[in-house]
Protein backbone atom coordinates (compact mmCIF):
# COMPACT_ATOMS: atom_id res chain seq x y z
CA UNK A 1 0.00 0.00 0.00
CA UNK A 2 1.03 3.62 -0.45
CA UNK A 3 3.12 4.73 2.48
CA UNK A 4 2.64 8.28 3.71
CA UNK A 5 5.31 9.63 6.05
CA UNK A 6 4.57 13.24 6.97
CA UNK A 7 4.43 15.26 3.79
CA UNK A 8 5.86 12.44 1.62
CA UNK A 9 4.17 9.59 -0.20
CA UNK A 10 5.87 6.46 -1.43
CA UNK A 11 4.51 3.88 -3.86
CA UNK A 12 3.90 0.43 -2.53
CA UNK A 13 6.83 -1.04 -4.39
CA UNK A 14 9.29 1.51 -2.99
CA UNK A 15 11.94 0.44 -0.51
CA UNK A 16 13.38 3.12 1.72
CA UNK A 17 16.69 3.64 3.47
CA UNK A 18 16.40 5.11 6.96
CA UNK A 19 19.85 6.39 7.96
CA UNK A 20 20.72 6.39 11.64
CA UNK A 21 21.99 9.71 12.99
CA UNK A 22 22.62 9.50 16.71
CA UNK A 23 22.72 12.57 18.92
CA UNK A 24 24.40 10.61 21.68
CA UNK A 25 27.92 10.41 23.08
CA UNK A 26 27.77 6.67 23.58
CA UNK A 27 25.72 4.64 21.08
CA UNK A 28 27.13 1.17 20.42
CA UNK A 29 28.23 1.60 16.83
CA UNK A 30 29.16 5.20 16.22
CA UNK A 31 30.38 5.81 19.78
CA UNK A 32 29.73 9.51 19.76
CA UNK A 33 30.99 10.31 16.29
CA UNK A 34 27.92 12.48 15.71
CA UNK A 35 27.60 13.85 19.24
CA UNK A 36 28.82 17.28 18.23
CA UNK A 37 25.95 18.93 16.37
CA UNK A 38 28.01 19.93 13.35
CA UNK A 39 29.29 16.36 13.00
CA UNK A 40 25.71 15.13 13.12
CA UNK A 41 24.69 17.67 10.52
CA UNK A 42 27.56 16.57 8.29
CA UNK A 43 26.34 13.01 8.69
CA UNK A 44 22.87 14.06 7.53
CA UNK A 45 24.43 15.67 4.46
CA UNK A 46 26.41 12.52 3.79
CA UNK A 47 23.47 10.13 3.99
CA UNK A 48 21.25 12.42 1.92
CA UNK A 49 23.97 12.44 -0.69
CA UNK A 50 24.05 8.64 -0.49
CA UNK A 51 20.36 8.50 -1.26
CA UNK A 52 18.71 7.94 2.12
CA UNK A 53 15.06 8.82 1.99
CA UNK A 54 14.75 9.08 5.77
CA UNK A 55 17.04 10.11 8.62
CA UNK A 56 16.34 8.67 12.07
CA UNK A 57 17.56 11.00 14.78
CA UNK A 58 17.96 9.53 18.25
CA UNK A 59 18.99 11.16 21.51
CA UNK A 60 19.35 8.15 23.85
CA UNK A 61 21.34 4.98 23.38
CA UNK A 62 19.38 1.75 23.63
CA UNK A 63 21.66 0.11 26.21
CA UNK A 64 21.39 0.82 29.94
CA UNK A 65 23.43 3.64 31.40
CA UNK A 66 23.15 7.13 32.75
CA UNK A 67 19.55 8.26 32.93
CA UNK A 68 18.66 10.79 30.21
CA UNK A 69 15.61 12.72 31.30
CA UNK A 70 13.07 14.41 29.04
CA UNK A 71 14.80 17.79 29.23
CA UNK A 72 18.15 16.37 28.19
CA UNK A 73 16.61 14.30 25.41
CA UNK A 74 14.85 17.39 24.10
CA UNK A 75 18.06 19.36 24.27
CA UNK A 76 19.78 16.73 22.14
CA UNK A 77 17.21 16.42 19.37
CA UNK A 78 14.64 19.23 19.10
CA UNK A 79 16.79 22.07 17.76
CA UNK A 80 18.69 19.62 15.59
CA UNK A 81 15.44 18.48 13.97
CA UNK A 82 14.60 22.12 13.28
CA UNK A 83 17.99 22.67 11.69
CA UNK A 84 17.69 19.58 9.48
CA UNK A 85 14.15 20.49 8.49
CA UNK A 86 15.09 24.02 7.45
CA UNK A 87 18.01 22.74 5.34
CA UNK A 88 16.28 19.69 3.86
CA UNK A 89 12.61 20.51 3.33
CA UNK A 90 11.99 17.32 1.36
CA UNK A 91 13.79 14.85 3.63
CA UNK A 92 11.68 12.52 5.78
CA UNK A 93 12.75 13.12 9.37
CA UNK A 94 12.15 10.36 11.88
CA UNK A 95 12.92 10.70 15.58
CA UNK A 96 13.74 7.66 17.68
CA UNK A 97 11.92 8.27 20.95
CA UNK A 98 9.47 6.46 23.17
CA UNK A 99 8.36 9.64 24.96
CA UNK A 100 5.23 11.54 23.95
CA UNK A 101 6.59 14.85 25.25
CA UNK A 102 9.66 14.56 23.03
CA UNK A 103 7.47 13.37 20.17
CA UNK A 104 5.31 16.48 20.36
CA UNK A 105 8.33 18.76 20.50
CA UNK A 106 10.08 17.27 17.47
CA UNK A 107 6.89 17.12 15.42
CA UNK A 108 6.38 20.81 16.11
CA UNK A 109 9.80 21.38 14.51
CA UNK A 110 8.98 19.32 11.43
CA UNK A 111 9.57 15.67 12.23
CA UNK A 112 7.51 13.36 10.00
CA UNK A 113 7.78 10.07 11.86
CA UNK A 114 8.06 8.91 15.45
CA UNK A 115 10.09 5.72 15.73
CA UNK A 116 9.14 4.07 19.01
CA UNK A 117 11.88 1.51 19.60
CA UNK A 118 10.36 0.46 22.94
CA UNK A 119 7.04 -0.96 21.87
CA UNK A 120 4.59 1.57 23.26
CA UNK A 121 6.19 2.18 26.65
CA UNK A 122 4.53 5.62 26.72
CA UNK A 123 0.89 5.07 25.74
CA UNK A 124 0.53 8.79 24.94
CA UNK A 125 2.95 8.65 22.00
CA UNK A 126 0.16 7.69 19.57
CA UNK A 127 -1.60 10.93 20.50
CA UNK A 128 1.52 12.95 19.76
CA UNK A 129 1.79 11.37 16.31
CA UNK A 130 -1.91 11.84 15.59
CA UNK A 131 -1.95 15.51 16.62
CA UNK A 132 0.80 16.36 14.15
CA UNK A 133 -0.11 14.04 11.27
CA UNK A 134 3.10 12.12 11.80
CA UNK A 135 3.81 8.50 11.01
CA UNK A 136 4.55 5.93 13.69
CA UNK A 137 6.86 2.91 13.80
CA UNK A 138 5.33 0.25 16.08
CA UNK A 139 7.91 -2.16 17.47
CA UNK A 140 7.80 -5.47 19.33
CA UNK A 141 9.83 -5.72 22.52
CA UNK A 142 8.04 -8.42 24.50
CA UNK A 143 6.99 -5.76 26.98
CA UNK A 144 10.42 -4.94 28.40
CA UNK A 145 11.22 -1.63 30.10
CA UNK A 146 13.08 0.92 27.93
CA UNK A 147 16.87 0.64 28.03
CA UNK A 148 16.97 -2.80 29.60
CA UNK A 149 18.78 -5.81 28.21
CA UNK A 150 16.86 -9.03 27.54
CA UNK A 151 17.23 -11.45 30.46
CA UNK A 152 15.96 -15.00 30.11
CA UNK A 153 13.05 -13.90 27.93
CA UNK A 154 11.26 -16.75 26.19
CA UNK A 155 8.29 -17.01 23.87
CA UNK A 156 6.05 -19.87 22.81
CA UNK A 157 6.34 -18.31 19.33
CA UNK A 158 8.34 -15.10 19.01
CA UNK A 159 6.98 -14.30 15.56
CA UNK A 160 3.38 -14.76 16.67
CA UNK A 161 4.13 -12.48 19.62
CA UNK A 162 5.74 -9.89 17.36
CA UNK A 163 2.80 -9.92 14.98
CA UNK A 164 0.22 -9.76 17.76
CA UNK A 165 1.94 -6.92 19.60
CA UNK A 166 2.90 -4.76 16.62
CA UNK A 167 -0.45 -5.05 14.89
CA UNK A 168 -2.29 -4.29 18.14
CA UNK A 169 -0.09 -1.23 18.59
CA UNK A 170 -0.73 -0.25 14.97
CA UNK A 171 -4.51 -0.49 15.44
CA UNK A 172 -4.25 1.54 18.64
CA UNK A 173 -2.39 4.21 16.70
CA UNK A 174 -5.07 4.30 14.01
CA UNK A 175 -7.80 4.47 16.64
CA UNK A 176 -5.98 7.47 18.17
CA UNK A 177 -6.00 9.27 14.83
CA UNK A 178 -2.74 8.30 13.13
CA UNK A 179 -3.40 7.80 9.42
CA UNK A 180 -3.54 4.10 8.57
CA UNK A 181 -1.13 4.57 5.67
CA UNK A 182 1.38 6.22 8.02
CA UNK A 183 1.83 3.26 10.36
CA UNK A 184 4.74 0.84 10.06
CA UNK A 185 5.53 -2.30 12.08
CA UNK A 186 8.99 -3.46 13.14
CA UNK A 187 9.93 -6.74 14.83
CA UNK A 188 12.82 -4.86 16.52
CA UNK A 189 15.63 -7.37 16.29
CA UNK A 190 17.37 -7.95 19.64
CA UNK A 191 14.92 -5.82 21.64
CA UNK A 192 13.46 -8.21 24.20
CA UNK A 193 14.96 -11.01 22.13
CA UNK A 194 18.01 -13.24 22.25
CA UNK A 195 19.95 -14.22 19.11
CA UNK A 196 17.75 -17.28 18.45
CA UNK A 197 14.67 -15.07 18.53
CA UNK A 198 16.20 -12.49 16.17
CA UNK A 199 17.26 -15.20 13.72
CA UNK A 200 13.77 -16.69 13.77
CA UNK A 201 12.14 -13.30 13.22
CA UNK A 202 14.41 -12.84 10.21
CA UNK A 203 13.69 -16.33 8.89
CA UNK A 204 9.92 -15.80 9.20
CA UNK A 205 9.70 -12.11 8.29
CA UNK A 206 7.34 -13.01 5.44
CA UNK A 207 4.68 -13.65 8.10
CA UNK A 208 4.97 -10.06 9.32
CA UNK A 209 4.83 -8.76 5.77
CA UNK A 210 1.71 -10.86 5.16
CA UNK A 211 -0.17 -8.81 7.79
CA UNK A 212 -0.35 -6.03 5.19
CA UNK A 213 1.34 -3.42 7.38
CA UNK A 214 4.58 -2.05 5.91
CA UNK A 215 7.55 -3.64 7.69
CA UNK A 216 10.71 -1.88 8.86
CA UNK A 217 13.79 -3.85 9.88
CA UNK A 218 16.65 -2.53 11.97
CA UNK A 219 19.48 -5.03 11.66
CA UNK A 220 22.56 -2.91 11.39
CA UNK A 221 25.56 -4.28 13.27
CA UNK A 222 23.39 -5.79 15.98
CA UNK A 223 24.45 -8.41 18.50
CA UNK A 224 22.49 -11.20 16.83
CA UNK A 225 24.81 -10.78 13.86
CA UNK A 226 27.81 -10.63 16.16
CA UNK A 227 26.84 -13.77 18.08
CA UNK A 228 25.98 -15.70 14.93
CA UNK A 229 29.37 -15.01 13.34
CA UNK A 230 31.40 -14.42 16.52
CA UNK A 231 32.40 -10.94 15.37
CA UNK A 232 32.72 -7.68 17.31
CA UNK A 233 30.93 -4.43 16.55
CA UNK A 234 32.74 -2.93 13.58
CA UNK A 235 33.09 -6.24 11.73
CA UNK A 236 29.43 -7.08 11.24
CA UNK A 237 28.62 -5.45 7.90
CA UNK A 238 28.70 -8.66 5.85
CA UNK A 239 26.45 -10.48 8.31
CA UNK A 240 24.13 -7.49 8.45
CA UNK A 241 23.85 -7.45 4.67
CA UNK A 242 23.10 -11.18 4.60
CA UNK A 243 20.23 -10.64 7.02
CA UNK A 244 19.18 -7.63 4.93
CA UNK A 245 18.97 -9.79 1.81
CA UNK A 246 16.71 -12.28 3.60
CA UNK A 247 14.46 -9.48 4.80
CA UNK A 248 14.38 -7.92 1.34
CA UNK A 249 13.31 -11.22 -0.17
CA UNK A 250 10.58 -11.43 2.45
CA UNK A 251 9.29 -7.98 1.50
CA UNK A 252 10.55 -5.50 4.10
CA UNK A 253 9.90 -1.88 3.04
CA UNK A 254 12.16 0.25 5.26
CA UNK A 255 15.73 -0.51 6.33
CA UNK A 256 17.15 1.33 9.32
CA UNK A 257 20.90 1.38 8.71
CA UNK A 258 24.34 2.76 9.41
CA UNK A 259 25.57 1.93 5.88
CA UNK A 260 23.23 3.40 3.28
CA UNK A 261 25.11 2.65 0.06
CA UNK A 262 25.78 -1.02 0.79
CA UNK A 263 22.25 -1.67 2.01
CA UNK A 264 20.67 0.03 -0.99
CA UNK A 265 22.74 -2.15 -3.31
CA UNK A 266 21.74 -5.33 -1.50
CA UNK A 267 18.05 -4.47 -1.43
CA UNK A 268 18.00 -3.44 -5.10
CA UNK A 269 19.90 -6.59 -6.12
CA UNK A 270 17.50 -8.83 -4.19
CA UNK A 271 14.44 -7.12 -5.59
CA UNK A 272 15.76 -7.49 -9.11
CA UNK A 273 16.43 -11.19 -8.46
CA UNK A 274 12.85 -11.47 -7.22
CA UNK A 275 11.60 -9.91 -10.43
CA UNK A 276 10.29 -6.81 -8.67
CA UNK A 277 12.80 -4.32 -10.07
CA UNK A 278 14.27 -4.18 -13.57
CA UNK A 279 18.07 -4.01 -13.86
CA UNK A 280 19.43 -0.48 -13.82
CA UNK A 281 20.61 -0.66 -17.44
CA UNK A 282 20.75 -3.80 -19.61
CA UNK A 283 22.43 -4.08 -23.03
CA UNK A 284 24.72 -7.11 -22.70
CA UNK A 285 23.52 -9.71 -25.20
CA UNK A 286 20.77 -7.40 -26.28
CA UNK A 287 22.49 -5.16 -28.74
CA UNK B 1 19.24 -35.91 52.37
CA UNK B 2 21.33 -34.63 49.46
CA UNK B 3 20.91 -31.21 47.87
CA UNK B 4 22.43 -29.75 44.71
CA UNK B 5 22.03 -26.11 43.69
CA UNK B 6 22.55 -25.10 40.06
CA UNK B 7 21.79 -21.73 38.38
CA UNK B 8 18.70 -21.03 36.25
CA UNK B 9 20.74 -20.01 33.20
CA UNK B 10 18.95 -20.67 29.91
CA UNK B 11 22.37 -21.16 28.29
CA UNK B 12 22.42 -24.63 29.93
CA UNK B 13 19.52 -25.78 27.73
CA UNK B 14 20.23 -27.63 24.46
CA UNK B 15 17.82 -25.48 22.43
CA UNK B 16 20.12 -22.49 23.08
CA UNK B 17 23.36 -24.23 22.13
CA UNK B 18 25.76 -22.40 19.83
CA UNK B 19 28.86 -23.78 18.12
CA UNK B 20 30.90 -22.79 21.18
CA UNK B 21 29.66 -23.29 24.74
CA UNK B 22 29.90 -19.99 26.66
CA UNK B 23 29.13 -21.80 29.94
CA UNK B 24 31.33 -24.89 29.52
CA UNK B 25 32.88 -24.72 32.99
CA UNK B 26 29.52 -24.12 34.62
CA UNK B 27 27.94 -26.98 32.69
CA UNK B 28 30.71 -29.37 33.74
CA UNK B 29 30.26 -28.41 37.38
CA UNK B 30 26.48 -28.86 37.13
CA UNK B 31 26.79 -32.28 35.53
CA UNK B 32 29.32 -33.46 38.09
CA UNK B 33 27.14 -32.26 40.97
CA UNK B 34 24.01 -33.89 39.55
CA UNK B 35 26.00 -37.10 39.08
CA UNK B 36 26.82 -36.99 42.80
CA UNK B 37 23.13 -36.33 43.61
CA UNK B 38 21.81 -39.39 41.80
CA UNK B 39 24.86 -41.56 42.45
CA UNK B 40 24.32 -43.98 39.56
CA UNK B 41 20.54 -44.14 39.87
CA UNK B 42 17.91 -42.97 42.32
CA UNK B 43 14.25 -43.82 42.93
CA UNK B 44 13.18 -40.20 43.13
CA UNK B 45 14.53 -36.68 42.75
CA UNK B 46 12.55 -33.61 43.75
CA UNK B 47 13.04 -30.41 41.82
CA UNK B 48 12.83 -27.05 43.60
CA UNK B 49 12.37 -24.29 41.02
CA UNK B 50 10.86 -20.85 40.56
CA UNK B 51 7.34 -20.80 39.13
CA UNK B 52 6.77 -19.06 35.82
CA UNK B 53 6.85 -15.29 35.87
CA UNK B 54 3.59 -13.56 34.78
CA UNK B 55 5.43 -12.21 31.73
CA UNK B 56 6.39 -15.76 30.70
CA UNK B 57 2.76 -16.82 30.98
CA UNK B 58 1.71 -13.90 28.76
CA UNK B 59 4.28 -14.99 26.17
CA UNK B 60 2.92 -18.53 26.19
CA UNK B 61 5.83 -20.27 27.92
CA UNK B 62 4.46 -23.52 29.38
CA UNK B 63 7.11 -24.77 31.75
CA UNK B 64 9.38 -22.81 34.08
CA UNK B 65 12.97 -22.60 32.91
CA UNK B 66 14.14 -24.22 36.14
CA UNK B 67 12.07 -27.33 35.41
CA UNK B 68 13.55 -27.67 31.95
CA UNK B 69 17.11 -27.08 33.16
CA UNK B 70 16.76 -29.65 35.95
CA UNK B 71 15.17 -32.29 33.69
CA UNK B 72 17.87 -31.73 31.09
CA UNK B 73 20.59 -32.32 33.69
CA UNK B 74 18.82 -35.48 34.94
CA UNK B 75 18.26 -36.98 31.50
CA UNK B 76 19.73 -40.44 31.08
CA UNK B 77 20.82 -40.77 34.72
CA UNK B 78 18.44 -43.55 35.71
CA UNK B 79 16.13 -41.54 37.96
CA UNK B 80 12.85 -43.44 38.29
CA UNK B 81 10.65 -40.54 39.35
CA UNK B 82 10.96 -36.76 39.27
CA UNK B 83 8.56 -34.52 41.11
CA UNK B 84 8.56 -30.78 41.62
CA UNK B 85 8.00 -27.95 44.01
CA UNK B 86 7.39 -24.71 42.09
CA UNK B 87 7.84 -21.63 44.22
CA UNK B 88 6.66 -18.07 43.71
CA UNK B 89 6.59 -15.03 45.99
CA UNK B 90 3.02 -15.79 46.97
CA UNK B 91 2.48 -17.55 50.30
CA UNK B 92 2.96 -21.24 49.69
CA UNK B 93 1.11 -24.19 51.14
CA UNK B 94 2.44 -26.25 54.00
CA UNK B 95 5.44 -28.41 53.28
CA UNK B 96 4.69 -31.96 52.10
CA UNK B 97 4.77 -34.63 54.78
CA UNK B 98 7.77 -36.53 53.43
CA UNK B 99 10.92 -34.44 53.11
CA UNK B 100 12.67 -35.12 49.81
CA UNK B 101 15.77 -37.30 50.01
CA UNK B 102 17.33 -35.88 46.86
CA UNK B 103 16.69 -32.25 46.01
CA UNK B 104 17.79 -30.50 42.81
CA UNK B 105 17.47 -26.75 43.34
CA UNK B 106 17.61 -24.33 40.40
CA UNK B 107 18.49 -20.85 41.63
CA UNK B 108 21.14 -18.16 41.33
CA UNK B 109 22.04 -14.72 42.61
CA UNK B 110 21.73 -11.22 41.20
CA UNK B 111 22.05 -10.20 37.54
CA UNK B 112 23.22 -6.63 38.23
CA UNK B 113 26.87 -7.15 39.08
CA UNK B 114 28.53 -5.03 36.37
CA UNK B 115 27.78 -2.47 33.70
CA UNK B 116 27.70 -5.30 31.15
CA UNK B 117 25.37 -7.46 33.25
CA UNK B 118 21.84 -8.05 31.98
CA UNK B 119 20.50 -5.70 34.63
CA UNK B 120 23.42 -3.25 34.40
CA UNK B 121 25.25 -2.40 37.62
CA UNK B 122 23.59 -2.09 40.99
CA UNK B 123 26.18 -1.52 43.69
CA UNK B 124 24.09 -3.48 46.21
CA UNK B 125 24.57 -6.72 44.26
CA UNK B 126 27.89 -7.80 45.66
CA UNK B 127 26.84 -7.65 49.30
CA UNK B 128 23.54 -9.37 48.48
CA UNK B 129 25.29 -12.20 46.64
CA UNK B 130 27.96 -12.48 49.33
CA UNK B 131 25.24 -13.17 51.89
CA UNK B 132 23.77 -15.94 49.75
CA UNK B 133 27.21 -17.30 48.91
CA UNK B 134 28.22 -17.49 52.56
CA UNK B 135 25.02 -19.34 53.43
CA UNK B 136 25.58 -21.89 50.67
CA UNK B 137 29.25 -22.38 51.54
CA UNK B 138 28.56 -22.72 55.26
CA UNK B 139 25.58 -25.02 54.80
CA UNK B 140 23.43 -22.53 56.74
CA UNK B 141 19.72 -23.02 55.91
CA UNK B 142 18.61 -20.44 58.47
CA UNK B 143 20.68 -17.76 56.76
CA UNK B 144 18.97 -18.56 53.46
CA UNK B 145 15.52 -18.03 54.92
CA UNK B 146 16.52 -14.54 56.09
CA UNK B 147 17.48 -13.14 52.66
CA UNK B 148 15.33 -10.23 51.44
CA UNK B 149 13.28 -11.37 48.43
CA UNK B 150 12.24 -7.81 47.60
CA UNK B 151 15.84 -6.69 47.36
CA UNK B 152 16.50 -9.77 45.24
CA UNK B 153 13.81 -8.71 42.76
CA UNK B 154 15.39 -5.25 42.51
CA UNK B 155 18.71 -6.94 41.73
CA UNK B 156 17.13 -9.15 39.04
CA UNK B 157 17.31 -12.25 41.28
CA UNK B 158 13.92 -13.99 41.16
CA UNK B 159 15.03 -17.12 43.01
CA UNK B 160 15.11 -15.98 46.64
CA UNK B 161 11.75 -17.68 47.38
CA UNK B 162 13.29 -20.93 46.11
CA UNK B 163 16.24 -20.50 48.46
CA UNK B 164 13.88 -19.68 51.32
CA UNK B 165 12.08 -22.94 50.62
CA UNK B 166 15.39 -24.80 50.55
CA UNK B 167 16.18 -23.39 53.97
CA UNK B 168 12.80 -24.54 55.29
CA UNK B 169 13.15 -28.04 53.84
CA UNK B 170 16.62 -28.60 55.31
CA UNK B 171 15.49 -27.07 58.58
CA UNK B 172 17.66 -27.91 61.60
CA UNK B 173 19.72 -30.64 59.96
CA UNK B 174 23.49 -30.48 60.11
CA UNK B 175 24.90 -29.76 56.69
CA UNK B 176 28.23 -30.60 55.10
CA UNK B 177 28.55 -28.10 52.24
CA UNK B 178 30.76 -27.93 49.14
CA UNK B 179 30.70 -25.12 46.58
CA UNK B 180 32.05 -26.42 43.27
CA UNK B 181 31.46 -23.25 41.23
CA UNK B 182 31.20 -19.59 42.31
CA UNK B 183 31.53 -17.04 39.50
CA UNK B 184 29.77 -14.34 37.52
CA UNK B 185 31.14 -14.62 33.96
CA UNK B 186 28.27 -12.54 32.52
CA UNK B 187 27.43 -10.31 35.45
CA UNK B 188 25.00 -12.91 36.87
CA UNK B 189 26.04 -14.71 40.08
CA UNK B 190 26.13 -18.49 39.61
CA UNK B 191 26.82 -21.17 42.21
CA UNK B 192 27.00 -24.94 41.97
CA UNK B 193 26.75 -26.24 45.50
CA UNK B 194 26.28 -29.63 47.15
CA UNK B 195 24.82 -30.19 50.61
CA UNK B 196 24.87 -33.47 52.50
CA UNK B 197 22.31 -33.11 55.26
CA UNK B 198 22.29 -35.30 58.36
CA UNK B 199 19.11 -36.16 60.29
Amino acid sequence: MTLRLGRHEFDDDATLMMAIVNRTPDSFYDRGSTWAEDAAFDRVAQVVDQGAEIVDIGGIKAAPGVEIDVAEERRRVVDFVARVRSTYPDLVISVDTWRAEVGRAVCAEGADVLNDAWGGADPELVGAAAEHGAGLICTHTGGVTPRTRPFRIEYADVVASAIADTTAYAERAVAAGVARDSVVIDPAHDFGKNTFHSLEVTRRLDEMVATGWPVLVSLSNKDFVGETLDLPVGERLTGTLAATAVCALAGARIYRVHEVVETRQVVDMVRSIAGLRPPARAIRGLA
Amino acid sequence: MKVVVVPSALALLPEYAGLADPVADLRAACEQAVGWLVDGGAPRVTLLVSARQPADERRGVDEPAGTRIARHLLRGRGVAEVDELRVSRLPHPALPGAVPERLLVVANGSATRSERAPGHLDERSHAFDATLGRALAAGDPAALTGVDAGLGEELWCRDVPVLHRLGELVGGRTVRAEVDYDDDPFGVQYWVARWSCGS
